[in-house]
């Protein structure tokens, strides 16, 4: 049987322009601009984005500590250096941030840089991906893509004080009740 | 404003808002059922949009009948009956398969765009304000449906056949954009809103040039008799009902 799942995408989030970019989610979408759109669609519920990226999920180059402490020593040539984006997960709670960028010649290449050049930071994980395989939304897009949510109120799920309401009339139905034994 | 261009103003609104709420409506069908859970959510976000835009018409119209403007939308909403309504019948047609209701999209959405383009030049600042706003988000809705047209149209077999078959169907209703919305007449001599027939023009060079570069073929296979937004397809009555019956049931309750 053939595999009709579309592939995954990782969606990443940028909520204002001095933010770093974080991790938000996944989506499956047939190919990029379609991931693009499934992704605002998913997650732009909240007015902060100014910018998100989809990235293959297949192509993001991922390493824990536990990992990295059995990996196989790395080539470190320096030849085909391509640019490398550099997110890290700090906790298991957390999302995972972008760190910075680094040039290597390959995905092990890119963590080894990663902690060569972000010595103060521990994180528990390590994603690389090259900034290549990144399709973000033009900044002319922004404004039809984001500004909605905004005034949209009605669709962020704090509007709806469900949970308090239902307690006020359960506690108003009980108090009826013992009203009526009385 | 003069009075009769505000009175002319309210029915053209009405008219927008109601093509907005039935589409919206229809588009809510999908919760649930649309071929995946991304678009899913994609139809949910469109149908609530949609609706949300037929509610800044009502309001409009409302404030220039001197209405309340909380009440009044809900009264047109939920207290008229279905020969009251002014909107396309290309909006009220059953949602169909999902090529269907995407293009049917499509060739609304790129209406829409270039018609809330023409208003937010409005001298009319109040109407301006709000097809600016809305135009922002159509923007993004043309997107999405233009997005899919190609995919499907240069898909497989199959999704290209069903949307051959969208375009047959929908392309003749589809004409009754080019006719005048209520009052527009006189609105547009005025200067106030645009000529439907004058934006028809620029859409359908647009709409065909794209479709024929997704393949498909434009045909005009059968003219609908009636283009007026005063009748309604047999479809119809029962959309009113299910839009309705909930608000019917207590039309004293508040929400």
């Amino acid at each position: 049987m053939s595999d009709t799942q579309w592939p995954r995408y990782m969606v990443f989030q940028q909520e204002g322009p001095d933010q770093p970019v974080v991790h938000n989610g996944t989506i499956h979408a047939p190919d990029a601009e379609l991931a693009m759109l499934n992704a605002r669609d998913v997650f732009v519920r909240r007015p902060e984005a100014v910018q998100l990226w989809v990235v293959l999920a297949d192509v993001i180059f991922t390493q824990t500590q536990e990992e990295l402490s059995k990996a196989e020593p790395v080539d470190q040539s320096t030849s085909q250096l391509v640019d490398y984006h550099v997110f890290a997960k700090f906790a298991q709670q957390a999302q995972c941030r972008q760190v910075g960028q680094v040039q290597a010649s390959s995905p092990q290449a890119a963590v080894q840089a990663a902690i060569a050049t972000f010595a103060d930071k521990q994180p528990l994980w390590w994603w690389v991906f090259p900034v290549s395989a990144v399709h973000k939304n033009e900044s002319s897009e922004a404004d039809p893509m984001f500004s909605a949510a905004r005034y949209k109120t009605f669709k962020d799920q704090a509007e709806y004080p469900v949970v308090t309401m239902m307690r006020e009339l359960r506690n108003k139905a009980n108090h009826e009740d013992t009203e009526s034994t009385k | 404003m003069e009075q009769t261009h505000q009175y002319a103003l309210s029915g053209y609104l009405i008219a927008l808002a109601d093509d907005e709420l039935i589409l919206g409506h229809r588009v809510s069908e999908w919760t649930g059922h649309a071929p995946i859970l991304e678009e899913d959510i994609a139809f949910a976000n469109l149908a609530l949009d949609e609706i949300g835009h037929a509610k800044l018409w009502y309001e409009l119209a409302a404030d220039l009948l001197g209405e309340d403007k909380y009440r009044y939308p809900d009264q047109l909403v939920y207290f008229r009956e279905p020969a009251q309504f002014r909107n396309l019948q290309l909006v009220e047609l059953p949602k169909g398969d999902w090529a269907y209701s995407t293009l049917r999209q499509y060739l609304f959405d790129a209406f829409e765009t270039l018609r809330l383009g023409a208003l937010s030049q409005s001298p009319y600042t109040p109407l301006a304000e709000i097809a600016a706003r809305i135009r922002t988000e159509e923007l993004y809705h043309l997107r999405h449906s233009q997005a899919w047209i190609p995919r499907l149209a240069l898909g497989t077999e199959g999704s290209a056949h069903r949307m051959q078959a969208a375009l047959d169907t929908l392309w003749p209703y589809a004409q009754a954009l080019a006719a005048p919305l209520p009052g527009e007449q006189d609105l547009h001599a005025a200067g106030i809103v645009p000529s439907s027939a004058a934006l028809f023009a620029r859409w359908r060079a647009e709409v065909e040039q794209f479709l024929t570069g997704a393949g498909l073929q434009v045909n005009l296979h059968f003219p609908i008799s009636d283009l007026s937004r005063i009748s309604h397809s047999q479809h119809f009555p029962a959309l009113i009902h299910d839009l309705q019956t909930v608000a019917r049931l207590d039309p004293e309750a508040t929400w």
